[in-house]
């Protein structure tokens, strides 16, 4: 640039431009050809990217499986990536939300329809019809879960079911039978009676429960819930109980914790894990939880802690099997065929199902299943036997996928107990808020 | 933010030369031009980086926007929604309320007694300052509010030792009554940086109005109340304004105490807390902007009404004569 012979003598001005344009510009190519490495294709190939949520063991397997994949596809590079549960969702939403999902993703049922109505999910149905994704050997009804207005959004990757996790050394101290799949709320309520009655105390001195509260739960309130022949939701837009529903099943924990027969309110608001629970820190003789999560109780707590079926109204059970997680296809993959490819090699192959095994509850391919069945042992066969006399004893099919609000709903739940719990509300203020919160989540 | 002119001011022109003004605008021009082009790097910048997104929010907060699906124009319902009909909304306010009212004086009379302790402190005075100075720069990182929750949490150090002389209140972390105060705690304890500005207010006092006002007899609690609080009060009145708008906008500590959801039942969701959770974790994108929105309108509030306030209050040395 040529310098100026005095200070009033203006700069040539195509020159100042010229030089800002070239900075400008050349600042902006630089974060563009980042942000195209970053997300486009490699010189190799194709690449893919693929995020779950999970331990370092499902970590470890699914990475495992995922090498095969490659090596199987000479040329597709996948990139994987894994969290926590609760970052994972929020992440995923906004990377969604930004364009930039990942071209395969591990979903929540509660994010299907949101994902699905907000068009950041691919519809599988072509790729299924054309046979890149197999799903002949698995269940018509539970491969529903995964739709929305009638189109297959994503897929099962494991099949849960709640149960219940009782220690069956206190159940025999208290002379109370093993639970059994028929075994009724009232039965339950009774038995707690009993083993408050023993008059056990935990380790720091507290008087010892009969179970956990699920007032804050759910998926407890749900069970109770069809057990009765209702459900949470009628439709996408509409809840499907009413204020009297909550208020009689939050009236009636509100009751049996105020009589110490379940865990006291401090105990319930600090259990976020198992090693948390009332039951983990041996204040309480059982919990209700999920299949998958149950090895876990007697790795903690000892052999005597058993996997039991909830209890029923009127032998009426309302537990269901329900997709433990999803799998789906962002609808921006710029490599739809392969991200395809990969589901169904993840869900499909016979090899991945040896390496994957149980690691995100049970298959939902029937075929993979029974053969990583046979391998199973401890805990992992009581959750797949208790699986199959449930099968048996005859459920309730699965509801198609929650509506898109529900996240909110049931982060409302909880907390609208935690008021019950603590005596800020009564249990029908609570239930009325709920419900008013509720309907303004579904109405938008 | 400061505004650039655009155009030189411009003087009455003498009647004489009629093109005089224009040639002076064209000269002036001239001159400033390659200014312009050196800020555009800047002003790109605080255009693309805050003119734009504050436009953007304040477009989306009259709208319905799940970050999915385009968003979708409602008018002023979020504002009369959050205003009539969530009862979260109210509540969120009180805590946040509570939580300013409690939290402010406690750290700025804690920040001003520590700052006359080392005053007149000869030996050791820097160790101390940075002593006490070290958690406002630690405060506000996630590590130390999991310490925190740590120790308030049930079996932790804080109930442990309560525990031992009898009082059971279990952990505060779970309890909704308690819970709130842990987060206070954490706020007072990085008292350290209104105490290093009160420290060089305390500084700025000349030692002869203390003399001469233990020559009249004052004792120490009449030399505070009519020397040191006078002339600190424009040092009381930069701090308070910087604590209220900071307290507002409280955060880090209450998502890492709660686990992000305000926990238990409600009772550590805070203002800003409550708008991330509608914004990113219940997808309403839109209501969180009117929250912010809210916010920005009451934060301006409350600083106008302290700026009000405070003319019958601060006291200026060079204002001696008034």
């Amino acid at each position: 640039m040529p310098e100026p012979r005095s200070g009033r003598r203006p700069l040539p001005r195509r020159a100042v431009l010229a030089a800002a344009a070239v900075g400008l510009s050349a600042a902006l190519n630089s974060t563009l050809t980042a942000c195209a490495t970053a997300s486009g294709s490699t010189s190799g190939g194709v690449t893919l990217t693929f995020s779950w949520w999970g331990n370092d063991d499902r970590a470890a397997r699914t990475e495992q499986a995922v090498r095969l994949f490659e090596k199987e596809h000479p040329g597709v590079t996948v990139r994987t990536s894994s969290g926590d549960f609760g970052a994972y969702l929020q992440k995923l939403a906004t990377q969604a939300a930004g364009g930039g999902m990942p071209d395969v993703a591990q979903l929540d049922y509660r994010q299907v329809s949101q994902y699905a109505g907000g068009g950041a999910l691919m519809s599988l149905d072509d790729t299924i019809k054309n046979g890149t994704i197999r799903t002949s050997d698995m269940s018509r009804d539970f491969l529903r879960t995964g739709t929305y207005k009638g189109g297959q959004y994503a897929l099962p990757m494991g099949r849960g079911i709640t149960g219940y996790a009782y220690d069956s050394a206190v159940y025999a101290r208290a002379n109370i039978p093993s639970p059994k799949p028929s075994w009724t709320w009232l039965d339950w309520e009774r038995a707690n009676r009993k083993i408050v009655a023993l008059g056990l105390k935990s380790p720091d001195g507290r008087p010892f429960a009969g179970a956990n509260d699920g007032g804050t739960n759910e998926d407890v309130f749900e069970t109770w819930l069809r057990s009765r022949g209702g459900k949470l939701y009628a439709s996408q837009t509409e809840l499907g109980f009413t204020e009297d529903d909550l208020t009689a099943f939050w009236t009636f924990c509100d009751r049996l914790r105020k009589d110490g027969t379940i865990a006291q309110a401090r105990d319930t608001a600090q259990a976020n894990s198992t090693e948390t629970s009332p039951m983990g820190r041996h204040l309480a003789a059982a919990d209700f939880t999920w299949d998958a999560p149950f090895p876990s109780y007697p790795a903690l707590l000892g052999d005597s802690v058993h996997f039991a079926p909830v209890p029923t109204t009127d032998g009426h059970q309302g537990s269901y099997f329900k997709p433990s997680m999803l799998i789906g296809v962002s609808a921006d993959s710029e490599h739809p065929k392969e991200a395809a490819q990969l589901v169904d090699f993840l869900l499909n192959d016979q090899r991945v199902g040896d390496i994957l095994a149980f690691s995100r509850s049970t298959p939902p391919n029937r075929r993979i299943a029974a053969r990583v069945a046979r391998t199973l042992k401890g805990p992992e066969r009581e959750i797949y036997e208790y699986a199959q006399t449930m099968e048996k004893y005859g459920l309730d099919a699965p509801p198609t996928a929650p509506p898109r609000g529900d996240v909110a709903i049931q982060t409302a739940f909880t907390r609208e107990y935690q008021r019950v719990m603590y005596g800020l509300a009564t249990p029908r203020q609570a239930a009325r808020e709920l419900i008013d919160e509720a309907n303004r989540e579904l109405r938008s | 933010m400061s505004t650039v002119s655009t155009r030189a001011p411009s003087r009455p022109a003498p009647d004489t030369d009629r093109q005089a003004p224009k040639r002076r605008r064209r000269q002036v021009r001239e001159r400033q031009w390659p200014a312009y082009v050196f800020l555009s790097p800047w002003m790109l910048g605080a255009l693309v980086l805050t003119l734009v997104p504050m436009a953007v929010s304040l477009y989306l907060s009259f709208t319905d926007y799940n970050l999915f699906d385009p968003p979708h124009w409602v008018g002023l319902r979020n504002y009369t929604e959050m205003l009539t009909e969530d009862p979260r909304y109210w509540r969120s306010v009180g805590t946040t309320m509570l939580y300013v009212v409690v939290a402010v004086p406690l750290k700025l009379g804690l920040a001003l007694g520590v700052a006359m302790l080392l005053k007149n402190l000869n030996r050791g005075r820097a160790f101390y300052r940075s002593a006490f100075y070290a958690p406002s720069l630690l405060g506000a990182s996630m590590s130390i509010a999991l310490v925190w929750k740590a120790l308030f949490n049930d079996g932790g150090t804080v109930s442990g030792l309560l525990d031992s002389v009898g009082i059971d209140v279990g952990g505060w972390v779970g309890n909704p009554h308690l819970a709130v105060y842990v987060v206070v705690l954490l706020t007072v304890w990085q008292f350290g940086a209104p105490m290093v500005i009160f420290l060089a207010g305390l500084q700025q006092i000349s030692p002869d109005l203390y003399e001469a006002a233990s020559l009249d007899g004052a004792g120490r609690r009449r030399q505070f109340v009519s020397i040191t609080v006078p002339m600190l009060s424009p040092v009381i009145f930069f701090n308070l304004v910087l604590e209220i708008i900071n307290s507002f906008q409280v955060f880090t500590p209450a998502f890492v105490i709660s686990g992000g959801k305000g926990a238990p039942a409600d009772s550590t969701m805070f203002y800003t807390l409550y708008l991330y959770e509608r914004g990113f974790t219940a997808s309403h994108m839109g209501y969180a902007a009117a929250m912010a929105w809210m916010l920005l309108i009451a934060i301006a509030a409350i600083t106008l009404i302290l700026f009000r306030t405070s003319r019958s209050w601060v006291f200026y040395a060079d204002e001696e004569g008034r």
